[in-house]
């Protein structure tokens, strides 16, 4: 049950997604994937994505335009 | 194990923070109302997909989508509005304590204004899902334009969005090939946007066809349009394929518990009342003429208002007029009407009669209805008799013998 963090500040569609797909494949069920993101258009694809997946998604705003959106590998 | 859901008290949930669901924040905050704001994914909704707002009142300079509602957004945190960024599970919304469930917490509120907006329709057409967003199908011009520099890009659809967003996308791409349903020439958008495309030298159009077939090894590589007349394919080499088709109603979440339309979307009466007391429906997901940012947002001030009155007026009811203690009378009049004036001063003699067993309570109906709706009279001026906390008897006669016989 770890926590990674995937730093993908500075980074414009569809990097993030892109990032968070394959860093995903190498969790195990149960940890959970934080990807910081900055621009608004990853705000979009990367949470729908994540639950059209069916994990579990829920977004923290860091800070105005900063975001972490958090998702749980739970299967 | 699941961990014990969190459990947050409001006055007021809205699901949804786009243009509408903004404003709802907005105006439920300023009524200083405990309000928490549910967004799936990013603040703004729609409105955030488009790249030039030229029609929203009061900003003259055409900006991104984003930037009014960021602005939108902004206020609302002033006002004390608490945002919550992540998807609803489930609702409850029969009875006096709605539910509203996310997978980490439960919150309860005396109302909810849905917001939730709609979603771009997809074609349907063959392997679409293979290739949606990253894989080369994208909503959404102003994400996604940047990454398209010197490519050539499909657009799928002829109405506002699809030809304002396809002009915008050839500032970047290459090659913009546009595939409209109609006859050559005939196209859904404004009169402005149609000429403007006709005379775009990036702009190319494939007339009366609609989406057959995505296809392409991984990303897609090929758009393979059918002609609706001739039933012949055209394949058209691209990099990325844009479908602006319209737009489906997010109602899915209140299916069976709040009455839709066919096409799902929800009705709402005048003050955005759903058929459930004390939950509300604006913008987009409701059954309405007009989808626009200027539409939400008065939408949203309806419904944060409604909540409002409709909370005053459920405190005032359950404490006030429906007290259990001694007998009740509750005197429904309209203001301006001179009859149902004048009788006031009988209630007021059969008050002084009664001091100390009973409570009279005067419901003016000139400025809201909604306790009178509460009490089920069926015209008004009434007299309204309640024991223990219960209706025992409606008068509609302004007879003051009649009423203290029924006493």
């Amino acid at each position: 049950m770890k926590e990674v963090i995937l730093d993908c500040l500075g980074e414009a569609c569809p990097v993030p997604l892109v990032k968070a797909q394959n860093k995903l494949k190498e969790l195990e069920v149960g940890d959970v994937l934080i990807v910081q993101i900055d621009h608004s258009c990853a705000m979009k694809n990367l949470p729908e994505w994540a639950r059209k997946d069916g994990y579990n998604v829920e977004v923290e705003e860091v800070d105005d335009g900063e975001w972490e959106v958090i998702i749980e590998k739970n299967k | 194990m699941a961990r014990e859901k969190k459990v947050e008290y409001y006055d007021v949930i809205i699901i949804g923070g786009g243009p509408a669901g903004l404003s709802a924040s907005i105006y439920a905050g300023r009524a200083r109302l405990n309000t928490l704001l549910i967004e799936k994914a990013l603040i703004g909704g729609l409105a955030t997909y488009t790249n030039e707002i030229s029609n929203y009142p009061g900003f003259p300079d055409d900006p991104k989508g984003e930037k009014i509602t960021n602005l939108m957004k902004e206020q609302a945190k002033k006002l004390g509005v608490n945002f919550k960024l992540t998807a609803v599970s489930s609702v409850e919304l029969e009875g006096e304590e709605k539910i509203v469930e996310t997978f980490r917490n439960k919150y309860i509120a005396k109302t909810v204004i849905i917001a939730t907006g709609g979603r771009p329709r997809t074609t349907g057409a063959e392997n679409e899902e293979q290739y949606l967003f990253d894989k080369g199908i994208s909503f959404c011009a102003t994400c996604d334009a940047a990454a398209n520099t010197d490519k050539h890009v499909v657009v799928i659809g002829s109405g506002d969005a699809a030809i304002e967003e396809g002009m915008f996308l050839t500032k970047f791409a290459r090659k913009v090939t546009v595939s409209v349903m109609h006859d050559e020439g005939i196209m859904d958008c404004n009169e402005i946007a149609r000429q403007a495309a006709l005379a775009n030298p990036k702009m190319e159009f494939v007339w009366n066809s609609v989406a057959k077939r995505f296809e392409g090894d991984g990303h897609l590589e090929t758009v393979v349009l059918k002609n609706v007349k001739t039933g012949v394919e055209i394949p058209v080499n691209c990099d990325n394929c844009f479908e602006f088709i319209g737009y489906l109603p997010n109602s899915e979440l209140f299916e069976g518990v709040i009455n839709m339309t066919p096409q799902r979307y929800i009705p709402v009466t005048e003050k955005k009342e759903t058929n459930i007391e004390g939950v509300f429906a604006i913008g987009d997901v409701t059954d309405k003429w007009l989808k626009q940012v200027a539409t939400a947002v008065g939408d949203g001030a309806i419904a944060g208002t409604a909540a409002e009155r409709y909370i005053a007026e459920k405190e005032i009811f359950d404490t006030c007029i429906m007290q259990k203690e001694k007998q009740g009378l509750i005197y429904v009049y309209n203001a301006i009407d001179v009859p149902s004036r004048e009788f006031l001063t009988h209630i007021e003699a059969i008050e002084n009669e009664n001091k100390g067993r009973l409570i009279v309570n005067r419901i003016d109906t000139y400025k809201s209805n909604g306790i009178a709706l509460k009490l089920g009279v069926e015209k008004i001026p009434a007299i309204v008799i309640t024991k223990e906390g219960k209706i025992v008897g409606k008068l509609y006669d302004l007879d003051k013998d009649q009423v203290i016989n029924a006493l």
